[in-house]
């Protein structure tokens, strides 16, 4: 039962559940190394999933339907910048209402633009591709695992070394992990905090419209109400977790996409749907309760102690 | 010798308040200049547009004889002003070499020259004297290295002149004296130094002229060798203040508080209070020494209730109270003055009214079984603010609007009221205006002749002296010395803040 | 502790304040998105609020304004105290389902067993809120994750056991079986037949707001939800008391999902109950209305009028009922970023900036 249970289709799973976690959770880390909460990841989520069935579907490339995801995730993304950098707006109360904000006008637009409601399905939506690497792709097991997969896929592995150099060897990068820090040092210096602020959020967006396009033109063709199911949080998680680095980020995705993929199995092996539905938030909570103290900044931030 | 620095009829006006009323400065290039005036005298707001936070309503700023505007810290930066605040403008997790070139970083191929970073920062430490490791990470460092870091960052900017707001505040006697030779050291090698603040030893012992502030206004200009302190003190404050030493013999009596082998945890799980062991008694005020970071805070936290005890145990006026609640000590007998007034002894987001009721929100007086008397309450509140001089235009007024030494004044009225067994004072003077400095020194003596039991926390050595019966000073978490305030001296004290003993008696 | 105003006062206050432009704005960003999918804005509106408070519409708006306003009252009793209590979803699944297991199952006549109901799902709804109280107070994990992680395991929860061990077989849909007649929340007589919770419902509003205005228990959890080190400085227990708001928030969530069973749909079906969102809404109007009683009756019945004027607007001007969903989201987005007509000029604001650090406390000797 145990070979059954982990092998390749497995891993070929999880990987493919990672990728929307680790793009919005990549994004939510940017956020973070800025000093902006960023909580709205689940909303600019739905809107770049959305906007990437939309577009795919307008001009049958799933190509558009990566541009206009990312256009979808930038602009929800500006709502929290300018709320909450130009406004100085609870990053929180933002959060929440954005992400309420973007379930609701990808609902009401579904049944208007699209004339159905609940899912969309067509033939026309192009869906994400999966192009195998040559030479790598041929590798048993990690090649298909690995190496034959969606762009947006591709763009996610790469993303985490590429953030790891910027954040930690690039001027920019160390500029913006001091306005994270303490914007007023930063001031002082002449780094403007809100300039980073606002490219970090703008970031967030572009990943998160990414994650969601991976959602709804990678791992299905399809786009459902409330499609993000709880990924942002999670990936919000996954930054906490990850300490808001590269690595750890990854790690924390890809364990959360783990249990995901796991309870699809179980699913398949005749457990009920609602048992498997909540493995990943059990999982959630469980890691929550073993690394705790790396949520003492959370903590602080949203519980009386202001 | 030309004027490096002149400030001429410099205005600020913010509502309400005119924070700078045509100040004239005077700076020559190659010299240590002080400026002193108590707080609320203008000089944050002066320094403030020395580095551009915000331009001046009036008058010009000339550097080296030329007019500038500075409205950013980069124009600061470039005009050759280098700042170093009073509270260090430091990213705690990044290294020292990382904080010198934030935002001038030497680069190679687009990524940041990590080598060349720590050898500039080496070499500028190594010219003027300033030993630091440039690999550090600043949030493990102690607090007179991070000073030797933000001068370095000035000094990497080819800062000419460097200003530095209130640099000994936190600095032991010995730290001190380093500073001023590095300052020194600094002149010699060309650069100009203003330093602001309210000590007038270090003013004598260091600076070349001085400018007086007060009330917004430059009211005078003095060359140091032909002034002195009382000359220094009437100009600051307008008429003659007795600062000299207060305390008078007293007969203590029971033991309020008593601390045995108490051992409290810091942040990261490891003990930073070991063993603690004192009493304090009523009628008689204890001082604790140290340099900030030594435990005291997270020993009174313990002591207060805000923090567990390890080991150990806490007795309150007979009682064990070593895992009582924060208001059943309360109800026992312990008033707190914190060293935060913003983040623990009040809240802005309440009234006036709201903050001078806590902790005194269940006495009888106010309440009846569970429930507010709204007369009791105003009547209440309306005494404090009468009898401590608390300007406010009234009690339901947010507090938001009181200024740092009224907001110190609401906290000193409140705790004070509850006439206590034991009050415990932490830094109850920092940050407020010596007439009010006075007042408070002036309440605490009376409170421990009316058989008060008072532990003092203070970074001032004046106020420990001046006010303690007896002083304990705190070195790494261990009470190191016991100390009659009659017969010792800032030296001694400072001798065991730092550590020095250990080293002399290892010698 | 506050004074009062006059009546030209408030109609003043009304006039400028936030909220009012932040509702103005809303609308009109609202109105934008209709006529750019090519619909009519002002026949959308017009269905929406004649769908509000015309005819039945009045009773489905006071009916709705129910758990909208119940759920508010459960996050503001938690926000005043700084708890950000996001499980108010969970809370209401699984204490729903405990109240109408007890309805369902509990023989007896409808005073006893009614009351019983209602007891038992603030029961589970206070238990399922215990969990991330503990989890904060005694292992600190916020409570702004677990209570919202919380809310997926609940839905599950209460989905497995909705469909197999108390599931309805004889009804294809994943339900319960119906409550039976004695055990339904009687409507009353007026207003075309309102729940008798809407009683209860005001009840709460008045009793909160009393008790937040002149109790020591009020007073103390205000203080706690301005600073909670301030608090804790001054003697409140602030661990006692956050499990304490936790438990009456979870235990008004309970009660309100019993009621939407045994007052309305009658069977507890999987998902219906988290389907518009209720929960959210009322952590919407509870931000709208600056968790003050009063505030949130008036604005629960706002938002519960642009909700069942929304199902009218679709109904009749074919326009999707989310766009009630998006206006309250903007209304809370504009609020949150204190956007007023009175624009604060730059110089105003570069003052302020200015002003902060200059009264910033010296955080002498740290970093």
């Amino acid at each position: 039962m145990f070979e059954q249970l982990f092998d390749s289709a497995l891993a070929d799973s999880a990987i493919r559940a990672m990728i929307p976690i680790l793009l919005a959770a990549l994004g939510g880390m940017i956020c973070e190394r800025a000093g902006v909460f960023q909580i709205s990841l689940e909303g600019m989520m739905v809107a770049g999933a959305f906007a990437a069935v939309g577009g795919s579907y307008l001009v049958q490339s799933s190509t558009m339907g990566i541009v206009f995801a990312m256009a979808a995730g930038v602009a929800v993304s500006l709502i929290l910048a300018f709320g909450a950098v130009t406004r100085k707006g609870d990053p929180i109360v933002l959060g929440i209402a954005i992400n309420l904000f973007a379930f609701g006008i990808t609902g009401f637009l579904l049944p208007q633009i699209f004339g159905v409601r609940g899912v969309f399905q067509d033939a026309r939506i192009d869906g994400l591709a999966r192009l195998p690497i040559p030479l790598l792709s041929d590798i048993p097991v990690i090649g298909r695992v690995l190496f034959t997969n969606t762009i947006t896929a591709y763009l996610a592995f790469l993303l985490v070394p590429a953030l790891w150099v910027f954040l930690f060897r690039t001027p920019l990068g160390l500029r913006l992990r001091g306005v994270g820090e303490r914007p007023g040092a930063a001031q002082t210096l002449g780094v403007s905090p809100a300039r980073y602020k606002y490219a970090a959020v703008i970031a967030s967006g572009v990943l998160s419209g990414l994650a969601g396009a991976q959602l709804a033109l990678g791992n299905v063709v399809q786009f459902a109400e409330n499609m993000s199911s709880g990924r942002g949080w999670v990936a919000v998680v996954a930054v906490m977790l990850g300490r808001a680095h590269p690595t750890g980020v990854l790690g924390a995705s890809l364990l959360f996409a783990f249990a995901e993929a796991l309870g699809f199995r179980f699913q398949g092996n005749g457990l009920p749907v609602q048992i498997t539905d909540a493995l990943p938030f059990v999982m959630t909570l469980l890691a929550l309760v073993v690394a705790r103290k790396r949520f003492a900044r959370l903590l602080d931030l949203t519980t009386a102690s202001a | 010798m030309t004027n490096e620095l002149e400030l001429r009829g410099i205005t600020k006006r913010f509502p309400g308040v005119v924070a700078n009323d045509a100040v004239n400065l005077t700076v020559r290039t190659g010299e240590i200049h002080a400026i002193v005036g108590e707080n609320g005298a203008g000089k944050t707001t002066l320094m403030s547009m020395l580095y551009g936070l915000f331009p001046p309503d009036e008058g010009e700023i000339l550097i080296r004889g030329e007019r500038v505007r500075l409205t950013s810290a980069l124009d600061a930066i470039e005009a050759g002003l280098g700042m170093v605040h009073q509270a260090f403008k430091l990213f705690p997790t990044l290294t020292v070499a990382e904080n010198v070139v934030f935002r001038d970083e030497p680069t190679r191929r687009g990524f940041i020259d990590r080598g060349a970073s720590v050898a500039r920062v080496r070499e500028l430490a190594e010219r003027y004297g300033l030993a630091v490791d440039p690999a550090a990470v600043v949030e493990r460092l102690p607090v007179g290295v991070l000073q030797r870091v933000e001068i370095i960052k000035a000094l990497y900017r080819d800062a000419r002149v460097l200003i530095l707001d209130e640099p000994t505040a936190v600095l032991t006697p010995q730290e001190r004296d380093m500073l001023f030779d590095i300052i020194r050291r600094l002149r010699d090698s060309g650069r100009t130094i203003i330093f602001i603040t309210h000590k007038l030893g270090e003013v004598m012992a260091v600076s070349d002229r001085i400018t007086v502030l007060r009330n917004g206004r430059s009211v005078t200009e003095l060359v140091t060798s032909e002034t002195t302190p009382a000359e220094i003190t009437r100009h600051m404050v307008g008429r003659d203040v007795d600062l000299g030493k207060r305390a008078t013999a007293h007969a203590a009596g029971d033991v309020i508080l008593s601390v045995r082998d108490m051992v409290v945890l810091g942040e990261h799980g490891r003990p930073v209070v070991h063993a603690a062991t004192f009493d304090v008694r009523a009628g008689e005020i204890v001082g604790i020494a140290g340099v900030a970071g030594n435990g005291q805070s997270e020993m009174i936290e313990a002591i207060t209730g805000l923090r567990p005890v390890e080991r150990g145990e806490v007795h309150l006026g007979g009682a064990d109270v070593t895992r009582a609640e924060v208001a059943t000590r309360r109800s026992i007998g312990l008033a707190y003055i914190p060293e935060d007034r913003h983040g623990v002894g009040t809240t802005h987001h309440a009234t006036v009214s709201e903050n001078l009721l806590l902790g005194h929100h269940r006495e009888p007086a106010v309440t009846r079984r569970g429930w507010f008397q709204p007369e009791a309450v105003r009547q209440r509140s309306g005494g404090m603010v009468a009898r401590f001089g608390i300007k406010t235009p009234s009690v339901s007024a947010p507090v938001a609007t009181l200024s740092g030494g009224n907001l110190q004044k609401l906290v000193v009225a409140r705790e004070l009221d509850y006439a206590a067994p034991l009050l415990i004072a932490e830094q109850p003077t920092r940050g407020v205006d010596i007439g009010a400095i006075q007042f408070i020194h002036d309440h605490l003596l009376s409170y421990r002749d009316d058989g008060g039991a008072v532990l003092l926390v203070s970074a001032e050595l004046s106020e420990i002296l001046a006010l303690s019966t007896r002083i304990l000073v705190m070195f790494e978490g261990r009470i190191v010395a016991e100390l009659d305030p009659a017969t010792t001296d800032e030296p001694e004290i400072g001798h065991f803040m730092t550590g020095a003993h250990l080293d002399a008696a290892s010698a | 502790m506050s004074g009062r105003r006059s009546v030209g006062g408030y109609v003043r206050a009304v006039r400028t304040s936030p909220v009012t432009f932040s509702l103005v704005l809303a609308f009109a960003v609202g109105a934008t998105i209709v006529a750019v999918t090519g619909q009519d804005p002002f026949l959308a509106y017009r269905e929406m609020f004649a769908g509000a408070v015309d005819g039945s519409g009045l009773r489905n708006t006071l009916a709705r304004s129910i758990p909208i306003v119940g759920m508010a009252l459960a996050v503001s009793v938690a926000f005043r105290a700084g708890v950000i209590n996001l499980g108010g979803e969970g809370q209401m699944v699984v204490g729903g389902l405990a109240g109408t297991v007890v309805a369902i199952y509990t023989p007896g006549p409808g005073a006893v067993v009614i009351p019983l109901a209602m007891i038992a799902g603030a029961a589970a709804g206070a238990a399922w809120a215990l969990l991330p109280a503990y989890g904060q107070t005694r292992l600190r994990l916020p409570i702004l994750i677990t209570s919202l992680l919380l809310n997926y395991v609940g839905r599950a929860i209460t989905g497995y056991l909705v469909r197999f061990p108390l599931a309805d077989v004889s009804v294809t849909l994943a339900t319960t079986r119906q409550v039976p007649e004695t055990a339904r929340m009687p409507k009353m007589p007026v207003f075309g037949g309102v729940s008798l919770s809407i009683v209860l419902v005001v009840a709460v509003v008045a009793g909160l707001a009393i008790v937040y205005s002149r109790s020591v228990v009020g007073y103390e959890t205000r203080m706690a939800g301005y600073s909670g080190r301030f608090a804790r400085y001054g003697g409140v227990p602030v661990e006692r008391q956050t499990i304490g708001v936790m438990l009456v928030a979870g235990a008004i969530g309970g009660a309100i999902g019993t009621h939407l069973i045994i007052g309305e749909s009658l069977r507890f079906i999987d998902g219906e109950l988290v389907l518009s969102g209720l929960a959210w809404t009322g952590l919407l109007v509870s931000l709208l209305a600056a968790n003050r009683p009063v505030f949130i009756l008036l604005a629960g019945l706002l938002f519960s009028g642009l909700q069942i004027g929304g199902l009218a607007m679709q109904r009749n001007a074919d326009v999707s009922w989310r766009l009630a969903q998006v206006l309250q989201a903007l209304v809370i987005i504009a609020v949150a970023s204190r956007l007023t007509l009175r624009r604060l000029r730059r110089r105003e604001v570069e003052q302020a900036e200015v002003a902060e650090v200059i009264l910033e406390p010296a955080h002498v000797g740290e970093i």
